[in-house]
């Protein structure tokens, strides 16, 4: 699903280079759930960026779904983000003026297929807001909505193209410990279905949904262990 | 880089949504172009409105009319063309029309003021018109009662004479005059008919000026003996005016005995020439009414930007979330730009619709002669036209700037 090799991501600062990522080798396969882990300045939000298609790496190789996409331009990599890629964000991003299931029809207007009908869009949107058990909530408002319920909106935008992975970026950051749950569980029971998702978060009771920890330092990986691994070893740590 | 039609749709909606959401702030930017469009269709609307009555005033003139008056060259000395050499005789009238097959009437007119009187009152300083019975074809005036003047009245130097009901007015006939009669320089006449008073028009004078005419051969009696006079013609046809009118300047320089190269001691004029002139004008306006459009426009067009420059920025994150749900630069390009099109556009109809009320505000304005002022079709596609294009032409900078944002900082944007 996922094949990055040695990849390096450094930044110029006027006289300065940054170097983000230091060699990163990583390796996601069909329907895991990792959770991906790290200090701030450990690299892995460019890591995320990078694998999201929404940068690209100064050296090593990225295989997305069997394509190699770092070299693409980026007009090609706007139609990857849209066809492979779902992002659920902290601040949930969702249009205020626009309905809920105009939210999740969001990606269909940069999509490729040609000649969707409205019923067929429409179809799929509420398909995805069924999948988050929001379908009753369809013609709110984001200002109608509580803060699980919006990001349940934005996770339904996500998964609305069937995306190869699920990328979720703090998806908990800006929700208290019963809206965590209840998003979690969300995450897990798409993952059930068989979808692939990465959650960048540095939040154990969240990483302890995920199979998989991967830690991030100084750009490059710290660890990469199976939950009860990583998590027994931050217990000792 | 193809979008789809639900692209263009969704985009479209979403301009007009912006453009509610920030109404007031959206009708103080598209003021520029509202002001521009309005101000342009109305000055066009009463151009038009305005051309239609003159050009119509033309037409019952007789398009197919031409004029001949003495006409000193300027560029002359004085001495070399005295008063005697340039006056119009009656016998160069006889003389065009015996030689001018393109003229199907033509008659001398002279005018001078006399007294007159009927039995009620008298009238000093009266226009007493001197004309042969060809007048009648050649101006086209209706005769309300009794009859026109023919041959007999010229050869016979009858003194008869035709009024207007303005004359009648004034001088206290009874309404059906025929058959009275008045003094004219102290001698009698008999009135053989009523002509119509001229309606009002934008030229050729007052309208309710008493009028007398009689006899040519009569009038040149009256008259001293250098009395000056205007030939009126009426060429058969349009078609052949032009051809009428150089048969004229023919006839004329020959029995004037003028030598090629110098100059015309006349003035041949037919009334297409007035129309040109008119139309002339008529374009001078409308050029200087586009160039304070595109003033406006550009006025209009730099509010345009600046406020699309501020939307962008406003925006900033929901264009992050839009390119990382796939939008492509063109797409995000594409959708600023269909933005400040539809602002302006928006403009230019309520532009447009001012104009249009403009227009019909002119039309009730009494005496303007402006019945007719409308917005012409080409006015309103022109309009929409301007719009679109100061829409792309200054939407383009900002949506360029949209599509370039990186989304990943875009998002972070606070």
């Amino acid at each position: 699903m996922i094949r990055v090799r040695q990849m390096k991501k450094i930044y110029r600062v006027g006289e300065e280079e940054i170097r983000a990522l230091r060699g990163v080798d990583l390796h996601v396969g069909k329907n895991e759930m990792i959770a991906v882990m790290g200090a701030s300045g450990s690299g892995k939000s460019t890591l995320m960026n990078i694998i999201g298609c929404l940068d690209k790496p100064t050296e090593g190789s990225y295989e997305l779904d069997g394509h190699d996409v770092s070299k693409m331009s980026e007009a090609s990599l706007a139609l990857v983000r849209n066809e492979k890629i779902g992002f659920v964000f902290q601040s949930f991003e969702l249009l205020a003026r626009q309905t809920a299931l105009e939210n999740v029809e969001l990606p269909l207007i940069y999509s490729r297929e040609a000649g969707l009908t409205s019923r067929e869009r429409t179809r799929r949107a509420l398909h995805a807001l069924n999948r988050v058990r929001l379908a009753d909530r369809v013609s709110h408002r984001p200002n109608q909505l509580s803060g699980g319920q919006k990001q349940r909106v934005a996770i339904a935008r996500a998964i609305l193209n069937k995306p190869a992975i699920l990328m979720a970026d703090e998806p908990t950051g800006n929700l208290d410990s019963v809206t965590t749950t209840e998003i979690m569980e969300i995450f897990r029971q798409l993952h059930a279905e068989g979808q692939t998702v990465l959650i960048v978060t540095h939040e154990n009771e969240v990483a302890a949904y995920c199979q998989r920890v991967i830690r991030l330092r100084d750009g490059l990986v710290l660890s990469d262990l199976p939950v009860a691994q990583d998590q027994a070893g931050q217990v000792i740590a | 880089m193809i979008l789809s039609p639900y692209f263009y749709s969704q985009a479209i909606k979403l301009a007009l949504s912006q453009i509610w959401a920030n109404r007031k702030r959206s009708l103080l930017t598209a003021l520029g172009i509202i002001v521009g469009v309005a101000s342009t269709t109305s000055v066009i609307a009463a151009l038009s409105g305005l051309k239609t009555s003159v050009l119509t005033e033309f037409e019952s003139f007789g398009a197919n009319r031409i004029y001949v008056f003495p006409d000193r060259p300027d560029d002359k000395p004085r001495n070399l063309y005295p008063r005697e050499k340039i006056r119009i005789k009656p016998w160069e009238v006889r003389e065009l029309q015996a030689s001018c097959p393109s003229l199907r009437a033509i008659t001398p007119v002279t005018e001078f003021g006399v007294s007159i009187a009927s039995d009620e009152r008298e009238l000093d300083g009266i226009t007493v018109v001197g004309i042969w019975p060809d007048w009648h074809e050649a101006e086209n005036r209706r005769v309300i009662s009794g009859r026109k003047f023919n041959g007999i009245d010229e050869v016979g130097e009858r003194q008869v004479c035709l009024l207007n009901e303005s004359a009648i007015d004034e001088l206290r006939l009874p309404s059906d005059a025929v058959g009275s009669h008045i003094l004219v320089d102290g001698r009698r006449f008999l009135v053989v008919g009523v002509i119509e008073t001229l309606q009002a028009r934008m030229f050729g004078g007052d309208s309710n000026t008493a009028e007398l005419f009689i006899p040519f051969s009569v009038a040149i009696k009256l008259q001293s003996t250098e009395f000056f006079l205007r030939v009126v013609a009426l060429a058969k046809s349009a078609e052949v005016s032009e051809e009428a009118k150089s048969e004229i300047q023919r006839t004329m320089r020959r029995i004037r005995g003028i030598q090629p190269g110098d100059p015309d001691t006349f003035r041949a004029e037919a009334i297409d020439r007035y129309i040109d002139q008119f139309k002339t004008l008529a374009s001078g306006i409308t050029a200087i009414a586009a160039g304070i459009v595109g003033i406006s426009l550009l006025v209009g067009g730099i509010g345009i930007m600046n406020i699309m420059l501020v939307s962008v920025s406003e925006r900033t994150r929901e264009i992050g979330l839009r390119k990382a749900v796939g939008a492509t630069p063109a797409a995000i390009m594409m959708q600023f730009l269909l933005e400040a099109m539809v602002l302006c556009l928006a403009g230019g109809l309520v532009g447009v619709i001012i104009g249009k009320l403009f227009a019909i505000g002119l039309t009730l304005i009494p005496g303007a002669r402006l019945e007719n002022a409308d917005v012409p079709m080409w006015a309103v596609f022109l309009s929409f036209a301007f719009s679109a294009a100061v829409g792309l032409g200054f939407g383009f900078f900002p949506a360029l700037k949209a599509s370039r944002l990186d989304p990943i900082e875009a998002l972070r944007h606070e």
